[in-house]
C-alpha cells in the first residue's frame, strides 16, 4: 500500500498507472467562445436578424433607418444597462416601466408650470433615485423579495402617474430645449443614442473593471460570502436599485423629450421588454452571472426585429411574438449547446 | 517547536448556554505557535461552538480568552480578524461565478487609478494570486478559471489559502477534508502542514479522524459539552480516540481496521 504515508510532492512514488496527457489545456478560441457562450448565441442571431431585413428590404441597412433604431432604442439600452446589475444580484425591478411614465407625465407638467428644464431633469433624476432607493431598502434591509417590493412599486407609481395627470398627456412646448434632448441631432448622430453609448461605456466599466461590479456579481453568485468579506452587502443592493430608477427616469426624460409630451400611460410593459433583452443577452434570473455586451446585442435584437418586420410591410404586432420565440430558442440554444458554460444554473 | 511561555490562544473556563441547554460547560483549550490541534467530538459536543466563540461568531457566557498572554473579548468576527483569528467554515464562502483571483482577494481587490477612477487592478490581482498560491503550493493552472470548474480540493485550498493571506496568528478550520477525493485530501493536509510551518496555529475540526494523526500535534477531544480528554498525538491512536469520542469502549467495524494499524 503505497497510500499509508503521507507523500509528498517532492517524493514522486512509482506510478501505477499508464501516463497520460494532461488534463489541462490552455483555453483555446473555441473553449473562450464556450465559455461565453451566451454573448455568442445572441450575437449570432443579432447578425442573422440583420442580413434576413439587409436581404429582405430596401431601406434596412440605410444610414438614417440605422440612426433612427439608434434613436428610437436608447430608452431600452438604457434602463437595460442598469437591469443587468439588477437582475446580476439575483434581483428584479418591474417598476421601471411605471417610473419612465412617472418621470415623462411629471416633466412635461413641471415644464408647464415653467420649472427651467436643467431643474426638471435633475428633480426626474433625482426623483427615479429615490423611488429606487426605497424599493431598495425594503429589498436589501427588510429582505422582502424584489420581485414583491418592485411590483408594489410598479402599482403605486403608475397609479401616481395617473393620478397627476388624471390620464391625459401633457404636451411640451416644442420650442422647449428640453425636446432637444430627445431630438436633436450632434455631429450626425441622434442625441439619444449619443447618451444612450455613453451609458453603456460607462455600464460597461463599472460592471467588469470596479470593485463595486464585482461585488454585484459576487452577491448575485454567494451573497453571504461577499458579506463575510467585509463588504457592505445591504447597500450594494441598494445602490443597484437606485441606478436602475435613475436609468428609467433618463429613459422617460428622453422619450418625452423625443415624444414632445409626457403621458402617465407611457412604457406599458417597457419592464418586460427590458427584461427580455437583458434575458437575451445572457444574464442569468439566477443572478451572478451577468453581461453587459450581452445585454446590448439583446436589446438591439429587440429594436432591430421591431423596425425590420414594419420595413419588410409585417404587421408590427409580430414583433412580440417574433421576440417571444427568439428568447426562447436563444436559452434553450444556451442550455444545450454551451451546457458545459451554464452547469446548475 | 520553539519555547512557549505565553501559549498563543489560551481559553478558560469557557461556558454558553442556550435556553436550557448547556453547550458548553467550563471548556479550556491552549494552541501553540506553529501547533495543529485536532479538535473532535460526536455532533453536538460543542467545538463548533468553542470555534465559533474563538472565532467572534458566537459570544460566550463565561470565561476568558487570551491570545499571546493578552485578554481579549470579541464581540464580532471583525474583532476576532482585527486580532489575526481567521476561520474557513465549511461552506466555504467562495463566488463560484467570479475567478480565482478575484475570490482571494474578495473584498480587498487591488486598485488602480485611471483617470481618476479607481479601478481594478486585474494585472497585479493576478499576479499576486498567482504568487500567494505557488507560496502555498496550491496547484491551479490558472487563476482566471472561474471558482465553479475547479474541484472540491481545489475550492478548498482557495478558501484555506484566502484565510492564510490574512497573515493569521490562529487559523480555524472546519471540515476541511469532508467529501474530497483521495489525492485531494493529500493536499489539503500539505497545505495544513505549511501553513502551520510557517508558525500559525491551527484547529482542525474534523470527524476524518485518520487525518488527525497525519497532520496534528495534538488531540482534544470533547464530550457533552465538555473537555474530557486531551492527547499528544505520539500518545494515543485511532482505537482510543473512538472510545474517547463515545464516551465507552466501543468496538466499531469503523476503528477496528485502524486498531491493528496504529497500535
Amino acid at each position: 500500500m503505497t497510500g499509508e504515508t503521507p507523500s509528498s510532492p517532492q517524493a514522486a512514488p512509482a506510478r501505477l498507472h499508464a501516463a497520460a496527457p494532461p488534463r489541462h489545456r490552455q483555453a483555446t478560441v473555441a473553449d473562450r467562445l464556450i465559455a461565453n457562450g451566451s454573448v455568442v448565441s445572441i450575437a449570432v442571431f443579432f447578425l442573422v436578424v440583420c442580413l434576413l431585413f439587409s436581404v429582405g428590404t430596401d431601406a434596412f441597412l440605410t444610414r438614417p433607418n440605422l440612426l433612427n433604431v439608434l434613436r428610437q432604442s436608447a430608452p431600452l439600452l438604457i434602463a437595460a444597462a442598469a437591469m443587468t446589475f439588477v437582475i446580476t444580484t439575483g434581483g428584479i425591478d418591474l417598476s421601471i416601466g411605471s417610473v419612465l411614465a412617472l418621470v415623462s407625465a411629471l416633466s412635461a407638467a413641471l415644464l408647464q408650470f415653467g420649472v427651467p428644464w436643467p431643474l426638471v431633469i435633475l428633480l426626474m433624476l433625482a426623483c427615479g433615485g429615490l423611488i429606487g432607493a426605497i424599493q431598495g431598502y425594503f429589498i436589501a434591509y427588510e429582505g422582502i423579495p424584489a420581485f414583491i417590493v418592485t411590483l408594489a412599486g410598479l402599482s403605486i407609481v403608475r397609479g401616481t402617474a395617473l393620478l397627476v395627470t388624471g390620464g391625459y398627456s401633457i404636451p411640451i412646448d416644442s420650442g422647449s430645449p428640453f425636446v432637444v434632448i430627445g431630438r436633436a441631432w450632434v455631429f450626425g448622430v441622434p442625441l439619444p443614442a449619443l447618451i444612450a453609448v455613453t451609458m453603456l461605456v460607462i455600464a460597461f466599466v463599472v460592471f467588469n473593471e470596479t470593485r463595486f461590479g464585482r461585488y454585484v456579481t459576487g452577491i448575485g453568485a454567494n451573497r453571504e460570502a461577499v458579506r463575510r468579506a467585509g463588504v457592505d452587502v445591504r447597500i450594494t443592493t441598494l445602490a443597484v436599485y437606485v441606478i436602475s430608477g435613475m436609468a428609467a427616469a433618463l429613459a422617460g426624460i428622453i422619450l418625452a423629450g423625443r415624444l414632445g409630451s409626457g403621458s402617465s400611460n407611457a412604457g406599458q410593459g417597457f419592464e418586460l421588454e427590458v427584461i427580455a433583452a437583458v434575458v437575451l443577452g445572457g444574464t442569468s434570473l439566477f443572478g451572478g452571472r451577468g453581461t453587459i455586451v450581452g445585454t446590448i446585442l439583446g436589446a438591439l435584437t429587440v429594436a432591430v426585429l421591431a423596425n425590420g418586420l414594419i420595413l419588410a410591410h409585417m404587421s408590427p404586432f409580430l414583433t412580440p411574438i417574433v421576440t417571444g420565440f427568439i428568447i426562447l430558442v436563444a436559452i434553450w440554444l444556451n442550455f444545450r449547446l454551451f451546457r458545459g458554460s451554464l452547469r446548475s444554473r | 517547536m520553539t519555547t512557549t511561555p505565553p501559549p498563543r490562544v489560551r481559553m478558560t473556563g469557557i461556558s454558553k448556554r442556550y435556553g436550557p441547554i448547556t453547550t458548553l460547560s467550563d471548556v479550556s483549550l491552549t494552541l501553540a505557535p506553529g501547533e495543529v490541534l485536532g479538535l473532535v467530538g460526536d455532533n453536538g459536543a460543542g467545538k463548533s461552538t468553542l470555534s465559533k466563540i474563538l472565532s467572534g461568531a458566537v459570544i460566550p457566557d463565561a470565561g476568558t480568552i487570551e491570545i499571546d498572554g493578552e485578554t481579549v473579548a470579541f464581540t464580532s468576527p471583525a474583532d476576532a480578524r482585527a486580532r489575526r483569528v481567521e476561520m474557513v467554515y465549511q461552506d466555504l464562502a467562495l463566488c463560484d461565478t467570479v475567478d480565482v483571483a478575484g475570490n482571494l482577494f474578495l473584498g480587498r481587490e487591488p486598485r488602480r487609478r485611471v483617470a481618476g477612477l479607481p479601478l481594478l487592478d486585474k494585472p497585479r490581482m493576478h499576479g499576486d494570486a498567482r504568487a500567494m498560491l505557488d507560496r502555498l503550493g496550491i496547484v491551479i493552472p490558472d487563476t482566471r478559471q472561474k471558482v465553479e470548474t475547479l474541484s472540491g480540493g481545489q475550492r478548498q485550498s482557495i478558501a484555506i489559502g484566502r484565510a492564510a493571506s490574512f497573515d493569521p496568528l490562529v487559523l480555524i478550520m472546519d471540515e476541511p477534508t469532508a467529501a474530497l477525493a483521495v489525492a485531494e485530501v493529500e493536499a489539503v493536509l500539505d497545505l495544513i502542514r505549511r501553513v502551520s510551518a510557517a508558525g500559525v496555529g491551527v484547529i482542525l475540526i474534523t470527524h476524518r479522524l485518520q487525518d488527525l494523526f497525519l497532520v496534528c500535534d495534538r488531540i482534544q477531544v470533547m464530550y457533552e459539552g465538555r473537555n474530557v480528554a486531551e492527547r499528544r498525538i505520539e500518545d494515543t491512536s485511532i482505537a482510543e480516540i473512538v472510545d474517547l469520542i463515545v464516551g465507552h469502549k466501543f468496538e466499531a467495524r469503523s476503528a477496528g481496521h485502524s486498531r491493528e494499524q496504529t497500535s
